[in-house]
């Protein structure tokens, strides 16, 4: 045992590497994305570990290893379960062979920026044991031992971590890895076992599911996963999972000045908990006078205490979300430990307890994101801009849907132009319906590379199938760029793991049947605005393939796109740089405007937009290395 | 146990104080818990980390009036973090400024220095002021600002008591860049806010 500081996204990579995993596949996703990253370090040449090309995929290649009799992790976040849901409900009914570990991470809280779906409610759907570590070392025993588990039983095992597991650091006992003998692929062919063919086939796999949901319950009856700690009879009894299980000590202490006797606290703490404790439950139920039940987000612990507490007689109070004490919306902290407490046991606590003067926050200064200085997406946007009102439109009259990742940075100022954001690939087949709606104005889809690559292009096909006049453009910078810079199949095969080739989508698009497909530099304003406005007035799919390496990612190999210079004698200070690109390279001087030389990527775009010449831009050089 | 709220923008690297400290406890046999927000967090975006010192069953977020320490790196943002500080509080206050936009348009106010250390005043916390222009500048330009402020929070806040100078320089001396980093992390502790 060596004692490391580790994320929870680490500690769950480590402990699937500890346990002898042979294949990791995964499509990052925050708050998920850190455990792949760290098999890709970490991980020895024997273990395959790839970014698929979406989470469906990834679950695919982890069950197809897993049915070969090794043992495979899948890695998402919870927007990817929904994506994967399709292939992994079926490998449910099929069960594995080696151990099959998915790895889903919620997001309360949305720090993330998309919904709070909470995924032990797929376990429910799926049939599917779940596991919930409510700390950073839980991650990683848990994981090391959800294989177990898997393998016992013959089931896909899920394990969920929430941002604030998955992202936070704390020691851990980190042991070492298990030493399992490498395992020779196994071809099994079992009709019954693994396809659908047929009502009684797949009845009879419902039947093994169930079966095999049973004895998950109880090899994690005997591995003592939940864990039961008696206080005095008649008491409060406690019913924690997730993350608010890290609380309860806090809690109690902090009650303690207010009339609780912490030993009158019986308290269950579920890291698994599906499926549902009932054995613990009931013994909980029998045993106290009251039950708070404390998770984050849905009642799905606490609704199956209904149901025990009815088959167990239980006569009284269930505390929780469903009498309306606690939310179903946002992160738990000591505080909702503290007014569970408060209502289940009638204590009286000071009203301002945790009540904070809220007047500070509202001085402070909103301050909105928009993309990174040399972003290629600020010329598409600003490009976009100008093709709607050269072509005789306001914004609030051409539908621009928008879609996953960094691309939907153009709803916020000062490009407005995007509308929506719903799912990867979205935009799209919603860009689709409004045409079918009737709009009778040009309407645009936006996407990036790696969303397009994702599931954007069945979306694209439906399009040419059907003849549907839009406009989509392709927003390729050659990273997944929003999640931290994961290559995909569009990114410079120099730049993947050796042995990976670039999937080209100059050739792609075309491949698809599109009517007319345009290539153009999102540096090039003028360049970018005349193809645009040209493809609104063209008939069916046009295809804008926007190509430039996110600056990001090519400034950290030294490139620049070139130099821009100030010549403050010609600045009035009309701040049409700034109001247009919102460059956060640009500062307002007294004299004149000043660029931040170390933030500058030298895209030229805020020259473009200077009426003055009052910023210079030399010839573009991306041959040059780490000049300026 | 002791609870350290830090707040500022990207590009500050707020983040490595909050992991300079979790390893630095960790090294010290010290339960620690480390919570980074980081979401969608990118250069001159809020960023924020909650450090959690001493607990053996650490939940990942400080509750409002929770933290013995705010860090604050930005002069607007150090407002968000107000609410957070215990009464009794130390609030160490580096006094960068980062214009948003419509700031810099003249189309938002931005507060004022003052506002924010009367605001810690009201909370019942005791400022403590760190000027942007005390870190100190060699000939590779000037040392890191956020091994600075974290000299500073360790030599004069009670964080020292906890996570003293050696185990911090412990760690940074494993760093590519270790004379930069200690040479700055020795300054903070030498300032006087």
């Amino acid at each position: 045992m060596t004692r490391k500081l580790l994320t929870g996204n680490e500690a769950l990579a480590l402990g699937a590497l500890h346990a002898g995993i042979r294949v990791a596949a995964g499509y990052p996703g925050t708050p998920s994305t850190g455990a792949l990253e760290h098999l890709l370090a970490v991980a020895p040449p024997e273990v395959h570990v790839e970014w698929s090309v979406n989470e469906k995929v990834a679950l695919e290649i982890a069950a197809g290893a897993a049915w070969a009799g090794q043992r495979a992790l899948c890695t998402m976040k919870m927007s990817g379960l929904n994506v994967a849901s399709d292939s992994l409900y079926s490998v449910a009914y099929s069960g594995v062979v080696g151990g099959l570990v998915v790895y889903v991470a919620d997001d309360p809280g949305v720090s993330a920026g998309m919904c709070e779906q909470d995924s032990r409610g797929f376990a429910l759907l799926a049939d599917l044991p779940l596991l919930d570590p409510p700390s950073v070392p839980d991650a990683y025993r848990l994981t090391r031992l959800a294989f177990d588990l898997s393998e016992a039983v013959g089931t896909p095992v899920l394990v969920r971590l929430t941002t604030a597991i998955a992202h936070s650091s704390a020691p851990v006992e980190v042991g070492e890895p298990l030493g399992l003998p490498p395992r020779e692929p196994q071809l099994l062919r079992d009709i019954a076992r693994f396809t659908k063919a047929g009502a009684a086939i797949c009845m009879q796999q419902h039947r093994d599911l169930i079966a095999r949901l049973e004895r998950a319950g109880e090899w994690i009856r005997e591995a003592g996963l939940n864990i039961i700690a008696l206080g005095h009879r008649g008491g409060l009894g406690i019913i924690a999972g997730g993350v608010p299980v890290s609380y309860l000590d806090e809690g109690l202490q902090f009650l303690a000045p207010y009339g609780l006797d912490p030993e009158a606290v019986s308290v269950l703490r579920v890291l698994a908990p599906h499926p549902f404790p009932d054995q613990e439950v009931r013994r909980l139920l029998e045993h106290v006078g009251v039950v708070l039940v404390l998770e984050e987000l849905e009642p799905h612990l606490e609704r199956s205490v209904y149901v025990a507490a009815q088959q167990a007689g239980f006569a009284g109070r269930i505390v929780g979300k469903l009498d309306g004490t606690l939310p179903r919306v946002g992160e738990y902290d000591v505080r909702h430990v503290v007014q569970g407490i408060a209502k289940a046991l009638g204590l009286a606590l000071p009203a301002d307890l945790f009540t904070a003067d809220e007047g500070p926050e509202r001085l402070a200064a909103p301050r909105p994101i928009t993309v990174c200085p040399g972003c290629p997406h600020r010329g598409t946007f600003i490009a976009l801009q100008r093709a709607i009102r050269r072509s005789g439109y306001r914004r609030d009259q051409v539908m621009v849907t928008g879609d996953i990742g960094c691309t939907i940075l153009g709803m916020n100022p000062p490009f407005e132009v995007v509308w929506n954001e719903v799912a990867m690939g979205a935009s799209i087949g919603l860009a689709q319906g409004y045409v079918h709606a009737g709009v009778q104005t040009p309407v645009i889809a936006t996407i990036g590379d790696s969303t397009f690559f994702h599931a954007g292009i069945p979306a694209l096909i439906n399009a040419v199938q059907y003849e549907v006049p839009l406009t989509v453009i392709v927003m390729d910078n050659g990273w997944t760029a929003m999640t931290g810079m994961q290559f995909n199949p569009g990114t410079d095969a120099a730049l993947q793991p050796s042995g990976n080739r670039r999937v080209d989508l100059a050739r792609l698009i075309p491949a698809l049947g599109v009517d007319h497909f345009f290539e153009v530099d999102p540096f090039d304003l003028d360049g970018t605005t005349a193809v645009i406005q040209r493809a609104l007035t063209l008939p069916g799919v046009k295809v804008i393939l926007a190509r430039q390496e996110c600056a990001i990612q090519a400034g950290r190999r030294g490139l620049r796109a070139g130099r821009v210079q100030v010549v403050p004698e010609h600045c009035n200070l009309c701040r049409v740089c700034i109001l247009q690109t919102g460059c956060p390279a640009i500062e307002l001087g007294t004299e004149a405007i000043h660029i931040d030389p170390a933030l500058c990527y030298g895209c030229g775009l805020c020259a473009q937009v200077c009426q003055r010449g009052a910023i210079l831009r030399a010839e573009r050089t991306f041959s040059e290395t780490g000049r300026g | 146990m002791y609870d350290v709220y830090l707040i500022g923008v990207g590009g500050q690297g707020l983040l490595t104080i909050g992991e300079v400290l979790a390893e630095a406890a960790t090294r010290l046999g010290m339960p620690v818990h480390l919570y980074p927000y980081k979401g969608m967090a990118q250069r001159g975006g809020l960023v924020r980390a909650q450090l959690r010192l001493g607990r053996e069953a650490a939940g990942p977020n400080i509750p409002p009036r929770g933290a013995d320490l705010v860090l604050a790196m930005e002069v607007s943002e150090a407002l968000r973090a107000v609410r957070f500080l215990k009464p009794g509080g130390e609030f160490l206050l580096y006094g960068e400024q980062w214009l948003p936009t419509a700031v810099m348009l003249g189309k938002a106010p931005y507060p004022s220095l003052e506002a924010v250390l009367d605001a810690v005043r009201t909370a019942g916390g005791h400022p403590l002021y760190l000027p942007p222009d005390g870190c100190p500048v060699d000939e590779g330009g000037p040392l890191p600002a956020n091994i600075y402020v974290l000299g500073a929070a360790v030599g004069r806040t009670r964080l020292g008591g906890y996570i003293p100078p050696e185990a911090v320089e412990e760690v940074l001396r494993g760093w590519r860049a270790a004379e930069r980093n200690l040479a700055a992390f020795r300054a903070g502790l030498a300032a006087k806010p």
